[in-house]
């Protein structure tokens, strides 16, 4: 296996998933499959940089919803192939997260979004969908045993739902094992620090940032 | 002065006796729940109107004209009625376009979206498109407006039919698809917008058609911002959303001697200069809750180009604040915006389910009390701090942004 092949595999994986152009990179990552290259590595040195550098991007400016959701759909492209090759190894995610729309509200764009660059920075994601009910956040929790939560509300008059859902996974005595992240277009920090969640981003780039810090993973 | 001398005056950029009060529209109404509340908790008034929705998507009221007078309303809205709307299952309804509408808590969120799985310019072409010259769109309404015009002074505004180009095409496509689409499928992504540009069209046409003599004024309803950036670049608005909008414009100013005004929510600040340039008169709402969107920073730079609509937020200030809280708000942008003319009080959005019934009163005291001109009233209740003027400069985003990428090489391991 040529090393300088490797690289301009990775360096095509890099740049083809900034510019969301799913077909290079399923092509570039059945290539580097057959040239023999590790899931781990094509995750890891390739994709994962991408997101990074994408939501940098969208941080200072450059990219918006559209560039953004383009790069982790060329991103997706690549799991759909790698994802079941990386269980096989047993590697363990960096971490579980598990995420939902609260009850009343059925908006998901920016919740789908913190998904995918939670995905691109080697979460593993469960997505409870939309109009998600306090039991099935519990339960949720319960089985999955994830490291952090994320709670999404689009509207001043569903965002209050966050308060009966972090009270529910007090009394199932949940609250202590996970951080709980609040986010959507009303919601603040303010907010955040009065319904007693322990994180809020305003975006899903800072969604990403902020679990690394509070897991303390650099 | 009566009420549309004042209206000149101030679209004019003029100080006039007092500010202009609005409320009404089809996105800036009363949530029926808490017109409900306002009805019964004023039993004297005899509010009708309890059982009639504005707008089924938001659930808002027709405000009967006895609370409008005594909020201090100088406007009358003439808004086309909703047509070919079907029950699909229980809480959920599909629109004339095709769209289907998920009733939760207290109002409709998008639940299916026709053009999703489309492809092609056929796809778009063989889509069921609305009849924008359906006899129920429009019954009653040349004849309210005349008889308004005529026998009111109040100014009168066409409402739009729901959504507009860009926010048209997330739903009737899909949200993230569309989204793509703008980034990846560009073609598509024009072929959609250039058919919503010949509907929008037509359907002004023949409302000018009826209304043009009477309106001073057309309200057209587009959210390009999010709550802290553009939800799309500004070269994406540029290249796809401008040029339509205003070949929009043209075209209903070429149907009816009237001012066009302009709604988006959040934080638009980057493409301020392109807006002007399309011909928008009027902004509106003006969401002080999103990022950026600095009273004082938009009246120092914009006053003279673009007149101001609403700036009363109903995200953050109305459903979280005591009614003093209100009155500092109300005297904080009649200040900023006011002076000079130029600035139409009006609430951001619909005053939702969540705002207490006494903060509405509050707004609209306030505005009573504190909006006359030369709004020294205003000018006394602030602290010094917020009549500074503008602490933030609303910088114009550079031609090529969003296109040029600086980007980092990928880093090398080891």
């Amino acid at each position: 296996m040529s090393n300088e092949r490797i690289d301009e595999i990775l360096d095509g994986l890099y740049d083809h998933t900034i510019d969301g152009e799913t077909e290079p990179v399923i092509a570039l990552t059945n290539e580097g499959l057959e040239l023999g290259m590790s899931p781990l590595s094509i995750l890891f040195d390739g994709l994962i940089p991408a997101l990074e550098e994408v939501g940098r991007l969208f941080e200072e400016g450059t990219f918006f919803v559209p560039e953004m959701l383009i790069a982790a759909q060329a991103m997706q492209g690549a799991m759909k192939i790698l994802r079941p090759l990386i269980a096989e190894t047993g590697a363990k995610p960096v971490g579980k997260f598990v995420m939902g729309t609260v009850k009343g509200d059925i908006h998901d764009i920016g919740k789908n979004l913190c998904n995918v660059m939670l995905e691109g920075a080697g979460f593993e994601v469960t997505d409870l969908g939309v109009n998600v009910a306090e039991q099935t956040f519990v339960d949720a929790v319960m089985e999955i045993k994830p490291d952090a939560v994320g709670m999404s509300a689009f509207l001043t008059t569903t965002m209050p739902m966050f308060i009966p859902t972090i009270e529910a996974l007090k009394e199932a005595g949940l609250r202590d094992d996970v951080i709980v992240f609040v986010g959507g277009a009303p919601v603040t920090q303010e907010y955040c620090d009065h319904v007693g969640a322990d994180g809020y981003a305003p975006n899903a780039s800072v969604l990403v940032r902020l679990l690394k810090e509070k897991m303390g993973i650099t | 002065m009566n009420r549309r001398e004042r209206y000149k005056k101030i679209t004019s950029f003029q100080e006039a006796d007092r500010v202009p009060v609005d409320l009404g529209s089809h996105v800036a109404s009363i949530h029926t729940w808490t017109y409900d509340k306002i009805a019964k908790q004023n039993p004297e008034w005899d509010l009708k109107n309890t059982n009639l929705i504005l707008d089924r998507m938001v659930q808002n009221s027709i405000p009967d004209d006895r609370l409008l007078d005594r909020l201090g309303v100088d406007f009358r809205w003439i808004a086309p009625h909703w047509i070919d709307v079907t029950d699909v299952e229980e809480g959920i309804y599909q629109d004339m376009w095709g769209i289907h509408w998920q009733y939760m808590l207290d109002a409709y969120s998008v639940h299916h979206s026709p053009l999703r799985t489309a492809k092609t310019a056929a796809d778009i072409a063989n889509h069921p498109w609305p009849d924008t010259d359906h006899p129920d769109l429009f019954t009653g309404l040349e004849e309210r407006a005349k008889a308004l015009y005529e026998n009111t002074d109040y100014i009168l505004v066409a409402d739009s039919i729901k959504g507009g180009l860009l926010t048209k095409a997330l739903q009737i496509r899909g949200y993230e698809f569309f989204f793509a689409d703008m980034a990846n499928n560009i073609p598509f992504a024009e072929a959609l917008l250039d058919k919503l540009l010949d509907v929008y069209k037509e359907f002004w046409g023949n409302f000018l058609k009826r209304v043009g003599p009477y309106v001073e004024t057309v309200y057209f309803t587009d959210d390009i911002g999010g709550q802290s950036s553009l939800m799309i670049s500004p070269s994406t608005f540029r290249t796809l959303i401008k040029p339509r909008l205003a070949s929009l414009i043209d075209h209903i100013k070429s149907c009816a001697d009237v001012k066009f005004m302009y709604h988006t929510d959040g934080t638009i600040t980057p493409v301020l200069d392109d807006i002007v340039e399309m011909g928008v008169d009027i902004l509106n709402p003006i969401q002080t809750s999103a990022m950026n969107m600095d009273t004082a920073a938009l009246k120092e730079q914009y006053h003279g180009k673009l007149c101001f609509h609403g700036a009363i937020d109903v995200q953050q200030m109305l459903p979280f604040s005591s009614p003093e809280e209100v009155r500092y708000d109300v005297a904080k942008r009649l200040y900023d915006l006011g002076r000079g003319g130029g600035y139409i009080f009006a609430p951001c959005h619909n005053i939702g389910s969540d705002v207490p019934v006494e903060n509405v009163f509050a707004m609209y005291d306030a505005a009573k009390e504190l909006g006359a001109y030369p709004l020294e009233k205003a000018a006394e209740v602030l602290r010094d701090e917020d009549k500074q003027g503008a602490q933030i400069f609303l910088e114009q985003a550079p031609k090529n942004a969003g296109k040029v990428v600086k980007r980092s090489r990928r880093p090398r391991s080891g």
